[in-house]
């Protein structure tokens, strides 16, 4: 398989140089290019037929990890090996790493970047996930030189769908600086090592002094109406001393009331099965982070 | 059509391409190095054709030769110089190419792995191989010959 035809490629410096040769195309003709490794899986089989691609590789301003008085920057092109040996992003941040470091394979490590996946949200996808759990928030700017912040829960619609215009760029994910004593984790289980997420679970706490929960923020991959929250299970640990009771308690409801769904790789019984113990294992790491 | 000047294996080429060739085909059809496989042909999980882009292992069947512009690309003909590199030498005394298909996108993958961690337990070997199917399903004879290219890369005897 190869692409339809193309007219025309760029490749430009700065957000600024991408934005105005967006502009230059009609809507919905160009699309940006990122690392490419869902994007050009659509374009060869056809799915997508871009006129025009803005290749986001040379953009600089668009990489790396800042991390500021604990506030935490992910430039949009920055990869997934970048932040799988990121050795600063444990503990509240401990479900990006988790994350990135599962995406795929090495190869796909290597070229994949964040951006790309929150904006191509697929419908059983890690990235996405890990940012909702931990409260990220993307950075958009547009050709009219408006930027706007959204977060990940108003970002994410649905499978292949966001919030970003087809006038706007994804510039980065941001996280404030999290509260003492948070931790995040993410895991999945799929066919193979490392695949595609059948279910992936993300959990973020925070406890305070007496180690009671004060937030919690579950997300689910893997469902087929894509990444989104558990709120049957973040209402049982908030409050909680985080114990193994009651995690069981709090994915057991989440498991119970997940729409899940039978496909080739899993049941529905199945699915709910990988929510109560994924969700057990990832709320246990996440709450050893925030003790830590 | 746009120019494209990048170094493959140590030669500088430039190129006028179409905008769709696929970086793969630049390699297989204009430069005609064939090592470069196609196995999977459009998914990307097959890792046959995996090349190194600026010392980087990645999947050529996902990138066009467009986006190659400016960068350094190894294939499997750069890999070796006058003698087989450890891990080539190891390949062959473990019987590890069976068929040979995805020989060359398991080099590739393995040389970058092994130079990202010189000293793999066999989980990480397998899991780093992960992008790389060989339908021959011998994967022990990999996984051995890529622990054996380590254990004397590092001059281990």
């Amino acid at each position: 398989m190869f692409p339809a035809r193309i007219e025309h490629y760029a490749r430009p410096r700065t957000v600024a140089e991408a934005l105005a040769a967006l502009s230059r195309c009609e809507p919905g003709e160009a699309i940006f290019l990122a690392g490419g490794q869902s994007a050009m899986q659509a374009i060869k089989s056809r799915m997508l037929r871009p006129q025009a691609l803005v290749d986001l590789q040379a953009v600089a301003e668009l990489k790396g990890i800042t991390l500021t008085g604990g506030a935490l920057t992910i430039g949009a092109m920055t990869r997934y090996a970048d932040i799988a040996r990121d050795a600063r992003l444990g503990g509240a941040f401990g479900a990006l790493t988790d994350a990135a470091s599962h995406v795929g394979d090495r190869q796909v490590r290597n070229r994949g970047t964040i951006g790309g996946s929150v904006c191509w949200n697929y419908v059983a996808a890690c990235t996405p996930t890990a940012v909702l759990a931990t409260g990220g928030r993307m950075n958009l700017g547009a050709t009219s030189g408006a930027t706007r912040s959204l977060a990940a829960d108003d970002f994410l619609l649905g499978p292949l769908e966001t919030a970003r215009q087809d006038d706007e760029l994804l510039l980065s994910v941001s996280w404030d600086a999290p509260a003492a004593r948070t931790g995040s984790a993410y895991a999945k289980w799929g066919l193979v090592t490392d695949a595609l997420p059948v279910i992936g679970v993300g959990v973020s706490v925070t406890q305070d002094a007496s180690g009671k929960c004060v937030q919690a923020r579950v997300a689910l991959a893997g469902l087929a109406g894509g990444a989104q929250r558990g709120p049957a299970a973040e209402v049982l640990l908030m409050g909680s001393a985080g114990d193994a009771a009651t995690i069981d308690a709090a994915f057991a409801a989440l498991a119970a009331e997940a729409d899940t769904h039978s496909d080739l790789s899993a049941d529905a019984d199945y699915r709910r099965q990988l929510i109560q113990s994924l969700g057990r294992e990832v709320a246990q790491r996440a709450f050893d982070r925030a003790r830590a | 059509m746009p120019v494209v000047k990048l170094t493959v294996n140590g030669t500088r080429y430039e190129e006028e391409v179409p905008e769709r060739l696929l970086l793969v085909d630049f390699l297989r059809e204009r430069l005609a190095l064939t090592g470069t496989h196609v196995g999977c042909t459009f998914e990307g999980v097959c890792g046959a054709c995996t090349i190194h882009l600026d010392g980087e292992a990645v999947k050529s069947c996902l990138m066009l030769a467009v986006q190659a512009d400016g960068h350094e690309i190894t294939t499997i003909e750069g890999l070796a110089g006058d003698t087989l590199t450890p891990l080539q030498a190891a390949f062959r005394e473990h019987h590890s190419l069976q068929c040979g298909f995805c020989t060359p996108g398991i080099l590739m993958n393995m040389s970058d792995f092994l130079r990202e961690n010189p000293d793999p337990s066999e989980d990480e070997i397998r899991r780093g191989l992960v992008g790389n199917l060989c339908r021959c399903t011998g994967y022990v004879h990999i996984v051995r010959a890529v622990k054996d290219a380590a254990r004397r890369m590092r001059g281990e005897a």
